[in-house]
């Protein structure tokens, strides 16, 4: 609601890393419908919910049962629920808000990549895709689950095993199959190790229709765009396809179906074929034509109009965006920590990757100030320009023509209370509540809250030199706690030391871009280092007798470095 | 603004408010009166240094919340009603949790160099917005209290600091004049709304309930609506006398869409929104009515008196 005056820029690309989170080893990630909150699948089984205004930690979901890393997160619709699937064969199902688990599932294999139902606001159906079988779809209330089909042979429409599969047992071969929702939950589009995409009814379990892909190198993903118009895939011969969806977002299912019957002059997978060339149209190819990247984690932006890609290659944290029509717009480089997951913000130009070592990157447009905001009557140039003055420019004009500015209808009727819904979100339901935010719980100005600030993050102590010392907005936010706490030291508070705590063990970081840094290497020369090692004796002693003269040795440091 | 009377036909009538209770417990003036957002409770700062929990419809005294060593000039509920938060002229701002038996007080916010006089929550709750006599606005985070970012945001005192329906804007005024829209994610002005130089002082602003409108109250005695996208005042609400203190107004929406507003002539004012025409006065405060709130869903309103009168009354609708 506030497009009309908030950034004029909105839809572009991210550009650099704006922060990073931290809290144990995150391994992917998933941003809930809105955007608002961000959750990740640690390696120790638990997954964290960041709030992603605050980017602190607003939920960590953790079970006894759940100590294997997760390999995927999938928020339900209305996000009161997170899926979460790990290398111990599970699937967990989370309620967001209390934190409690409602549904755990082993399965007979990992499951890299899991997808609740989107149709249902309380899902109980999801697709999973495991290691080395064909995409099941699961009933988590009665661990039931239904096979997919991920190959068609010309007798028919079926189940039946991969036609060049070698296992003497007829169990399908051993390649993960790519499998995704489409937005309304009722088809699936399947990516098969033949390079053919396999549009199944979710109810009837029918292979419906199928597109060969060019090449046809096993399929590694198969992700929609957020509206559903697009879908792209991402194949073993390097290359990501975009496909535009052709069929209506409503009743897909039902129009497939009759289009399907509308073929019935041809048999097995020349009506198939037939009927996929009606249901998705290639577009656009992108590859890397001279090193010949294969991609990682590709997906769309939040209104579709990007496309974002990563490279596998071993060791690269590298971000490829290209626009819709072909054009690679940027490429971003991360740290040397290879890239994992990736995620685009649903509705911000904003890109989130995780790295091998369990870190979240943000990356952001790099803003710069709108100065003529200030000013409501002046306007940017691009360049200079001759200046033509008015003929009456500087006439002097009588008060009452100057009132004609405000030439507005004082009678017209102002509605205070009523305001349209988000078109980004216009298929929401209205009568079902999404949960957006977690209610944020005060941790109280209580000395035992110490232990537990400095437990949660388990590289405090690296994370201090790699990140503060760079940063100058850390430094700001250093100032602003440390001030207080001085005259709390004064006063014999005992408060300050968990507020210093807090600051440091803190897991959101400011990074600086790349051209920050050679700004910033002057200031780390200077004595910020001493301040900051000052700063973590001064935590890590944590005692309230020593803390006055700490107090104030340290925040003399500071003020002086600061000054 | 075709849809102005979208909840159906036409506007009820008017029915007078009438005074039905004086509340008498703060022994200095009284600076601000809120409803939480749940309508079940009412809390009103004064400059005795205490902020007093009522419960809104017995009226009984529930907590009487002390800590601040100095008055206290704002106060601001959580979304849910279960925090209050608290800005004193001691440079703090103090969280309490009203649902604790005991009315802790869960977080003290520190980093202003100078009296904090305004604070809001924003409507997820997880940020609070305060301005200051040190000329800045500072974002905090609820969770861990630490100020998350600090905006230079005006020349002189900051008096009002309020987020949008969404929390993704921020407006302030201040005794510069000026009265300006920030980008809460970047920290960053988007629009200067008045930018008169050497006009009068913006006392007070805050956001339509659908945050379309901003309704923004200056020291010549006047309060006006302005659509802030088109940067144009579409409403302007004049008769009563405003030129000392940052008195707050606000919306009333819970039959017929007002404008409230406490005055200094000892007044409680209510303008019919479209008409912009006085609906009645409310009389019975001995000394300027400094703040205002309006129950979220019953017809009732809460005012608060200076140091003459130090009282909150609660009016309400209906014969005596």
């Amino acid at each position: 609601m506030n497009v009309t005056i908030i950034d004029p820029l909105q839809g572009d690309f991210p550009e650099v890393i704006e922060e990073y989170l931290q809290h144990g080893n995150m391994k992917c990630i998933a941003f809930n419908r809105r955007g608002t909150l961000l959750a990740a699948g640690c390696s120790d089984g638990s997954c964290v919910i960041w709030d992603f205004e605050t980017r602190g930690i607003a939920k960590e979901l953790r079970d006894k049962d759940c100590v294997a890393p997760i390999t995927s997160v999938c928020w339900s619709k209305y996000g009161h629920h997170l899926l979460a699937s790990a290398t111990d064969r599970s699937l967990t199902l989370w309620d967001v808000k209390s934190g409690e688990k409602i549904a755990r599932v082993t399965l007979q294999q990992t499951t890299l990549l899991v997808r609740l139902h989107p149709g249902s606001c309380t899902p109980s159906i999801c697709l999973a895709c495991p290691l080395s079988s064909a995409p099941i779809l699961v009933d988590l209330n009665t661990s039931s689950s239904t096979v997919l089909p991920v190959s068609v042979s010309d007798s028919g429409i079926g189940v039946l095993p991969h036609p060049r599969n070698k296992f003497a047992d007829g169990s399908p071969p051993y390649t993960p199959t790519a499998a995704t929702f489409n937005k309304n939950g009722d088809l699936i589009y399947v990516g098969n190790s033949k390079g053919e995409i396999l549009i199944v009814d979710f109810k009837t379990i029918r292979v419906h229709a199928m597109i060969p892909i060019l090449g046809g190198s096993i399929v590694r993903n198969i992700v929609f765009s957020r509206n559903g118009q697009y879908l792209l895939t991402n194949s073993n011969d390097r290359v990501i396809r975009i496909y535009e969806n052709l069929l209506t977002q409503k009743k897909a299912a039902v129009a497939l179906e009759e289009m399907s019957s509308s073929f019935d002059n041809l048999q097995g997978t020349e009506k198939l074929k037939a009927v996929g060339s009606k249901c998705l149209i290639l577009q656009r190819e992108f590859q890397d034509a001279v090193t010949k990247i294969q991609w990682k984690a590709p997906c769309f932006s939040g209104d579709g109009d990007w496309v974002v890609g990563a490279s596998a290659t071993k060791g690269e944290h590298k971000i490829y965006i290209w626009d819709r029509s072909g054009y690679l717009a940027k490429i971003l480089e991360g740290p040397k920590e290879a890239l994992i997951d990736l995620a685009w913000h649903p509705v911000r130009p904003l890109v989130v990757s995780v790295s091998i070592a369990g870190l979240v990157y943000i990356w952001a447009k790099d803003y710069t100030e709108n100065w003529s905001a200030f000013a409501p009557d002046f306007k940017e140039l691009e360049e200079n320009e001759e200046y033509v003055e008015r003929e009456d420019e500087f006439d002097l004009v009588p008060e009452t023509d100057k009132v004609k500015d405000y030439e507005v209808d004082e009678d017209e009727e102002v509605d205070v209370v009523n305001f349209e819904k988000d078109p980004a979100f216009s298929d929401s339901d209205a009568s079902m509540e999404e949960l957006c935010f977690l209610t944020a719980i005060p941790s109280p100005d209580a000395p035992e809250q110490q232990d537990k600030y400095v437990g949660s993050s388990t590289k405090v102590e690296e994370s201090t030199h790699s990140g503060s010392p760079l940063s100058v907005d850390v430094e700001q936010n250093d100032q602003a706690i440390i001030l207080p706490d001085l005259s709390l030291a004064e006063a014999g508070g005992n408060s300050a030391a968990e507020e210093t705590v807090g600051t440091n063990s803190s897991k959101r970081r400011r990074k600086p871009s790349a051209k920050g840094l050679e700004l910033q290497a002057d200031q780390v020369r200077k004595p910020l280092k001493k301040g900051k090692s000052s700063n973590k004796s001064f935590k890590s002693k944590n005692k309230k007798n020593d803390q006055d003269t700490n107090g104030f040795a340290h925040e003399e440091d500071v003020t002086d470095e600061c000054l | 603004m075709s849809n102005a009377v979208a909840d159906g036909g036409t506007p009820p009538p008017f029915h007078p408010y009438r005074l039905a209770r004086t509340l008498t417990a703060h022994t200095r003036a009284v600076s601000c009166v809120k409803f939480s957002n749940d309508g079940r409770l009412l809390a009103s700062a004064s400059l005795d240094k205490t902020v007093i929990v009522w419960s809104s419809s017995s009226l009984s005294l529930l907590a009487n919340l002390s800590g601040h060593s100095e008055g206290i000039s704002d106060l601001a509920w959580s979304s849910d009603s279960h925090y209050v938060c608290s800005a004193s002229d001691d440079r703090t701002l103090r969280i309490w949790d009203v649902r604790s038996p005991t009315f802790e007080c869960v977080k003290v916010l520190r980093g202003h160099s100078s009296f904090v006089f305004c604070v809001n929550f924003n409507p997820q709750s997880n940020r609070i917005v305060s301005g200051s006599f040190d000329q800045t606005i500072r974002l905090w985070d609820v969770k861990t209290g630490r100020c998350v970012r600090e905006i230079e945001a005006h020349d002189l005192p900051v008096t009002c600091a309020h987020f949008n329906k969404d929390g993704s804007l921020i407006v302030s005024g201040s005794h510069d004049g000026t009265c300006k829209i920030w980008d809460v994610d970047k920290g960053t002005c988007l629009k200067v709304l008045i930018d008169d130089m050497g006009g009068p002082a913006v006392s007070f602003a805050k956001f339509s309930p659908n945050g379309k409108f901003i309704l923004i109250s200056t020291l010549d005695s006047t309060l006006k609506l302005s659509n802030y996208a088109a940067g144009k005042f579409l409403k302007v609400y004049t008769g009563h006398v405003n030129k000392v203190y940052c008195i707050t107004s606000t919306f009333s929406v819970t039959s017929g869409k007002y404008i409230v507003s406490g005055s200094e002539d000892k007044f409680v004012y209510i303008w019919d929104l479209q008409g912009k025409n006085i609906i009645q006065k409310l009389e019975g405060h001995k000394d300027t009515v400094i703040s205002v709130s309006c129950h979220p869903t019953e017809n009732k309103i809460a005012s608060a008196g200076l140091d003459n009168d130090r009282t909150v009354k609660i009016w309400i609708q209906g014969a005596a």
